[in-house]
């Protein structure tokens, strides 16, 4: 039995009659090598503690950290300082975001910014317009599942059946008429935040191939993959079959285009990520490499998402945060590395989005639980860095900022005016602003300026 | 439009191997109930088994729904058994060596501190045992009231929290909850193990993990349901949100004080070493002694132990009108169908609230109320909206049993990671997929397509033609008794009239449901098939019909 896996291998014996009858080898459009932007959603699930991400690191600050904080406190003499712009260093960073060859080296070089207590809101909030009765907040605050759908639609009064990345790649659709492949890429499955009104995501995967195995060009083959191919375009009408159908359809037709792409081990990004294994390193090379083919794709704005897990430290948060963020840092740092290597620096910006942060006081096994404003990291060649945006809150329990008295930050900064500017950045105007982030009015300024 | 329904029992199988599930036919079938047909039967299979294979269709058809369904309630669990204890931190002989992947040690570690085993162990179960229905409400269970291998990758104590599952699947739901609750997988898994009182010397507060997890997705979500599992809104059209965060703080409080029990012949201390055996034992030193608030304004009395404030909060959890419409939700879409009638839930949130004997949570008599519902009875569904896409495990399952194929589980543990849902390791306590998923564009909920993308719809394909084309995988030697994983593709007597090839898998597959349409789209490639080769021309046809959509999407 004949087991070539032709869709799967470029140039496998005989592909090309195959994959012309899947009409994939339509001509692809050239694009300009100068109009081409990539947002690069970096997701970090389970809600990162954002006051043991970023901490103050002088010395009136750092006690009072390490007060509230006790056994979760990081050391003083561990914290990666932040030279901001102006000279100085407010802020250090968690040891292991890595210094070298992490985000403090991004940090230094100017194409990383902090924005500091960003979050759902649906109006702006003091902290006594928030304990008023009948005050308009957030729907289902400190619920993971609906905390990472508002920061992912950016609208928290109601549920959102869109995100606002793929509102902007519908706003922005008319860039990439000549895309061979989807404009939103995700690498971690189906997310509000890549899911347009008329545009979505195409997932891909991280290893393996991607691709149909099993096909040739014998007359039964040929026989199966058009009875594979009319099985997707029958019986149509109902909703449930009709996205099984769909989805087929679909990874039929990018794969054939993304897997040698994907497939790729020695392109001038794959050197950038030599030793890094981990998950999101293994995805920032599978979006490093999309964004390499740029040219032959043919897309002019693409949304990108990737995630990182277990952020949801209700036990034993230092050990967890020392291995993630040794992960993402040296992973976003081998990101943005490469891609300035290929000339691509400022045409991609990535941003970190999580559910929410965590308590700045700690709970008794040595983690802490769900809360609300997080700060937040925005990197790239294109990034005004070196620079904390937003406002840094007063970190005391039942101060001026918690909303209650375990330290769970009222944001003063809404989701809304973060993605903003990352929206204007990426060519949306005024007017489009409207639409890709419909509650914006509530927000004053509309943008922040970072990027 | 649907072409006709072939009577199963008549037709010979794909050559279908005798494939378990085949228990307590020995005395003469009854007449089949009238209305109870060969499609209907393949249908409830679908619903209330991992797949229908040929025998189980032709024996259900003969014992009828009620029959079926007294039948699979008594059957007594088959688990997961042989596992045994062994310390968090594996010994230095149990550590994966990447110097000798199949030496001692390495097998070591994946059989004790991995999943591996446990994995494996499902399909086994969900392929042979003949308790279908218990290990496919357990399989729902485990996806509602969920633990994770991410976390809980010690072997026994997965097989300990899904033992669990299957023993309390036909039980009481206020039973599972405590079990649940005392559970020290869950207790690991969602921190109420050694969560200690507050410390004002230490600045610390209890752990809120198992609290909110507990009220948003094992009993009552975030807003007030109808009984017929609809929103409740207030006059200003708002949903009613069921707590806020005091009450979460207050639930927290309440969960303080427990510890593992401690190992045999240990002396017990605040906190024991982590064991999953046995369920999780009090320290009322270390539970929060002040009053707690809970629901709707209740406030449990200062001073109690944890065990008389665990049974008043699960009690009030347990009596909450949420429950029976959100449990009933949760089962039928796991079971039956993604998007419920409003009445159909209300059926069942009925027989949650009274199984007819004044016993509410009673989850035997919500299993039957949902199997034997007019929404999911007949030969196919009433409205065009019924039905959900197969997840991998069911979809693998039902490939293989509808195919007569055979697995020691070793490579369908793999193919369901590749399709996107390692067995028993959801990412987080939210599940491999939100129920509340809904389709891009629409209102249509469908929460296995949260896992359905290119990459996981390519892999349902691959896995496909890995077993008709590839042959399988073959035995695994470094697992006792490895079978490996094969279909029987002998050339049916069919392969001549491939209409009636294609109307055999129909039946098989998916209770002849599929159209004529796609009947003829597969027809047509078999017939490219030369009439001499038979094994070619049962392959295409099962292929076809095993990576169609219109099979994927059970109806």
């Amino acid at each position: 039995m004949d087991r070539r896996h032709f869709l799967g291998h470029a140039g496998a014996l005989g592909a090309g009659a195959a994959l012309a009858r899947l009409g994939m080898l339509s001509a692809r459009a050239q694009v300009a090598a100068g109009d081409y932007k990539a947002l690069v959603c970096v997701f970090l699930y389970g809600g990162n503690d954002g006051n043991n991400t970023v901490v103050p690191i002088d010395s009136a600050g750092y006690a009072s950290y390490a007060a509230v904080r006790g056994r979760l406190a990081l050391a003083q003499g561990t914290l990666l300082p932040l030279v901001e712009a102006g000279g100085a260093a407010r802020f250090g960073l968690h040891p292991a975001l890595g210094g070298s060859t992490g985000l403090q080296a991004l940090w230094d070089s100017g194409a990383l910014a902090i924005v500091a207590n960003v979050g759902t809101l649906v109006q702006p909030l003091t902290k006594a317009q928030y304990l008023a009765p009948g005050s308009v907040k957030p729907q289902s605050l400190f619920s993971h599942i609906d905390q990472q759908n508002q920061w992912q639609a950016s609208l928290s009064d109601a549920p959102s059946n869109t995100g606002w990345g793929g509102r902007l790649a519908d706003a922005l659709a008319g860039l990439n008429a000549a895309a061979s492949v989807p404009a939103m890429i995700s690498t971690t499955g189906n997310n509000l935040f890549v899911t347009g009104s008329a545009t979505q995501a195409l997932t891909i995967p991280t290893s393996g191939s991607f691709g149909l195995r099993g096909f040739d060009n014998s007359a039964p083959g040929l026989a199966r993959l058009t009875a594979l191919q009319a099985l997707l375009g029958v019986d149509r009408g109902t909703d449930l079959l009709d996205a099984a159908q769909d989805l087929m359809s679909g990874a039929l037709r990018s794969s054939a285009v993304l897997n040698p792409i994907l497939a790729a081990t020695t392109t001038p990004v794959s050197a950038y990520f030599t030793g890094l294994t981990s998950g999101i390193a293994r995805q920032l090379l599978a979006v490093a490499k999309v964004i390499e083919a740029r040219a032959s794709l043919g897309a002019r704005r693409q949304v990108f998402l990737v995630s990182l897990g277990s952020f949801d430290t209700h036990s034993n948060e230092l050990a967890t945060h020392d291995t993630l963020f040794a992960e993402l840092g040296a992973a976003l740092n081998a990101f943005h590395s490469a891609l300035g290597g290929i000339g691509a620096g400022p045409a991609v910006t990535s941003f970190t989005l999580s559910d929410f942060a965590r308590t700045y006081k700690p709970n008794t096994n040595g983690g802490t639980d769900h809360a609300w404003g997080n700060h937040h990291f925005v990197a790239g060649g294109a990034v005004k860095g070196r620079q904390l945006y937003g406002t840094w809150p007063t970190l005391a329990l039942a101060g001026p900022d918690d909303e209650g008295s375990e330290g769970r930050w009222i944001p003063t900064t809404a989701v809304d005016q973060y993605a903003a500017t990352l929206a204007s950045w990426f060519g949306v105007d005024a007017a489009g602003l409207a639409s890709v982030l419909p509650n914006l009015q509530a927000f004053a300024p509309a943008t922040l300026g970072f990027v | 439009m649907l072409r006709r329904v072939i009577p199963v029992l008549i037709v010979a199988a794909l050559s279908v191997a005798a494939c378990g599930g085949g228990s307590g036919s020995s005395s003469p079938a009854p007449p089949p109930p009238a209305g109870f047909g060969a499609a209907d039967a393949a249908r409830l299979l679908e619903q209330a088994s991992f797949g229908p294979t040929s025998a189980e269709v032709t024996r259900v058809a003969a014992l009828g729904l009620d029959g079926y369904l007294k039948e699979q309630l008594a059957a007594p669990a088959t688990g997961y058994p042989g596992f045994v204890f062994t310390p968090h931190t594996a010994p230095a002989d149990c550590r994966y060596d990447p110097t000798a992947p199949a030496g001692a040690a390495s097998l070591c570690a994946r059989d004790q501190y991995s999943l591996f085993q446990v994995q494996r162990g499902f399909f086994a179960n969900a392929l042979a045992a003949p308790d279908q229905l218990r290990q496919r409400v357990a399989f729902a269970l485990s996806q509602i009231l969920v633990v994770s291998g991410t976390e809980i990758y010690e072997a026994y104590g997965m097989a300990a929290y899904q033992n669990m599952l299957l023993n309390d699947a036909f039980g009481n739901y206020r039973q599972l909850l405590e079990d649940v609750t005392l559970s020290p997988v869950m207790g690991r898994y969602l921190d109420m193990a050694d969560n200690d009182k507050s410390n004002p010397a230490l600045g610390t507060s209890p752990n809120e993990n198992y609290a909110r997890e507990l009220l948003q997705l094992f009993s009552i979500g975030v807003y007030r349901l109808n009984s017929d599992g609809s929103l409740m809104l207030d006059t200003g059209g708002q949903p009613i949100p069921t707590y806020g965060q005091d009450v979460i703080e207050g639930f927290a409080q309440l969960f303080t004080g427990w510890t593992y029990a401690p190992r045999p012949g240990a002396t017990s201390a605040w906190t024991n070493p982590i064991n999953y055996e046995g369920t999780m034992v009090s320290f009322p030193a270390h539970h929060e002694a002040g009053s707690k608030l809970l629901l709707d304004g209740f406030v449990v009395p200062a001073g109690q132990a944890p065990a008389q404030d665990l049974k008043v909060a699960l009690d009030q959890v347990f009596n909450h009108p949420n429950v029976g419409p959100f449990v009933a939700t949760r089962l039928i879409e796991h079971l039956v169908t993604s998007n419920p009638s409003p009445a159909y839930v209300a059926r069942v949130a009925a027989v949650f609230a009274d199984n007819g004997a004044g016993v509410r949570g009673d989850l035997a008599a919500v299993v039957r109320a949902i199997l034997a519902d007019p929404d999911a009875r007949g030969a196919a569904p009433s409205s065009s909206a019924a039905g959900h896409l197969r997840e991998p495990a069911l979809y693998i399952t039902s490939v293989l049993r509808g195919l007569g194929g055979q697995s020691d589980g070793v490579y369908l543990r793999g193919q369901a990671a590749a399709m996107g849902q390692p067995i028993f390791t959801p990412p987080t306590v939210f599940n491999f997929y939100p129920p509340g998923y809904q389709l891009p564009g629409t209102h249509t909920h469908a929460p296995e397509f949260f896992i359905a993308d290119a990459a996981t719809a390519l892999a349902r394909a691959n896995f496909v033609n890995a077993l008709i084309y590839g042959g399988g995988a073959p035995p695994d030697t470094t697992v006792t008794g490895s079978t490996g994983t094969t279909l029987d593709l002998t050339p049916p007597a069919t392969a001549a009239d491939p209409d009636a090839l294609v109307d055999q898998l129909s039946a098989q597959l998916m209770h002849g449901s599929l159209s004529s349409a796609a009947h003829a789209a597969i027809v047509t490639a078999v017939n490219a098939v030369p009439l001499t080769d038979g094994l070619g021309r049962a392959r295409m046809a099962a292929y076809l019909v095993a990576t169609a959509p219109q099979f994927q999407v059970e109806r």
